[in-house]
């Protein structure tokens, strides 16, 4: 799948209700907290991010969750797979293993369950599962723009 | 012509990769040079801000991106702009005053802050005082500011699109407290917002490029 097809795939997410937005906003310190210390827990952590890229987790964390509150707000799937993409190539770039980004959206979406409504997770889990059935698709197109520039330097 | 620096109001490919290698080596002298050298020839600031000072630093956060260099060479090179910027000034400062202010500044948690900066500068070249507050101002703060100086102008920048719901927050309670003050938004993040802002506040302004900015202070 090419960008413009993730784009096409993109713009089939429905919009979330504002009661969605009320209580991820009201919970997002809280939930980003409980996915660092989820993922700073697992035995596999540095195999997943690196070595010494723990700090750079905990600020893709912080940063996925108001990135993810402002594309509900306001839908645009232009900006959000560029944005996908460019999270993709500069932590890919830096060591994070392709397996992080399975780890990070299913530990997402297991706090969601156990922290937020019913009517929220309902609403917001089809983005997770898009980002999830086409992480794939953005670890192909951003490693082959990451492997372009590593050829020509 | 004097050199080849200058090419029909372009910043020469040579001179923009050199000043480049100069920011992302440290090198601040060299910086400095080169742009002296640029404004020797009275060089129009937009067209500098935006083909030198903006290209250059847009490339050093590809490189970033791409794991190139490492985040205190961005920020370093962020500081060696500021600071060439800052020595511009006389070539900013206008005598000829036109007796309005705008307040220009970041958004509330926005850290990047040099395209307001620029902003801000355009405004002062044509003769406005330009009240520029930096990087994340916290709405509180900006409506004192406004209260306080009473601007005919309020200009926000945006840089990372996870920063909107902070620039609607901030626009709702402008308009909400000053219904008759417009204000300009502008940023990297703005090309992907324009028609839904537009179309949400009936005072906003996008500006998408110094150029437009410069036709926007023209017809005030």
């Amino acid at each position: 799948m090419n960008k413009e097809q993730l784009i096409e795939s993109a713009m089939a997410l429905k919009t979330v209700k504002p009661e969605t937005l009320a209580e991820l906003s009201s919970k997002q310190a809280h939930l980003v907290a409980k996915i660092n210390q989820t993922m700073l827990e697992r035995p596999d952590i540095k195999m997943l991010v690196g070595e010494n890229n723990l700090e750079m987790m905990k600020d893709n964390h912080a940063n996925h969750a108001k990135f993810v509150y402002s594309i509900l707000q306001r839908p645009n799937a232009q900006v959000l797979v560029a944005t996908v993409l460019w999270v993709f190539r500069s932590y890919r770039s830096r060591g994070f293993h392709q397996n992080y980004w399975s780890a990070q959206l299913n530990t997402w979406i297991n706090i969601f369950k156990q922290d937020l409504s019913q009517e929220t997770c309902d609403d917001i889990l089809p983005l997770y599962d898009w980002f999830i059935i086409n992480i794939p698709h953005f670890t192909n197109l951003s490693d082959s723009q990451l492997e372009d520039v590593d050829t020509k330097h | 012509m004097k050199d080849n620096v200058l090419m029909e109001q372009k910043i020469h490919e040579a001179t923009y990769q050199k000043y480049l290698n100069g920011l992302v080596s440290a090198n601040r002298n060299l910086c400095y040079e080169i742009v002296e050298r640029i404004m020797e020839n009275k060089f129009p600031i937009p067209i500098l801000y935006e083909s030198l000072f903006r290209d250059a630093l847009y490339e050093v956060g590809r490189l970033w991106e791409y794991n190139r260099i490492s985040v205190a060479i961005e920020h370093m090179a962020t500081a060696i702009t500021e600071g060439i910027m800052n020595q511009l000034y006389s070539d900013i400062i206008n005598p000829e005053r036109v007796g309005k202010q705008i307040i220009v500044s970041s958004v509330e948690n926005e850290s990047h802050q040099v395209g307001a900066k620029m902003v801000a500068d355009i405004f002062e070249m044509n003769g406005w005082d330009a009240i520029y507050l930096g990087a994340n101002t916290p709405l509180g703060e900006l409506l004192t500011c406004i209260s306080e100086f009473n601007p005919q102008l309020v200009g926000l920048s945006l840089s990372v699109y996870y920063n909107m719901p902070c620039l609607e927050k901030m626009l709702r309670q402008i308009h909400l407290d000053y219904p008759d003050l417009n204000v300009l938004v502008g940023g990297q993040a703005i090309s992907d917002a324009k028609d839904f802002l537009t179309a949400s506040y009936s005072n906003v302004t996008c500006i998408a490029s110094l150029d437009e900015l410069a036709q926007y202070i023209r017809s005030q």
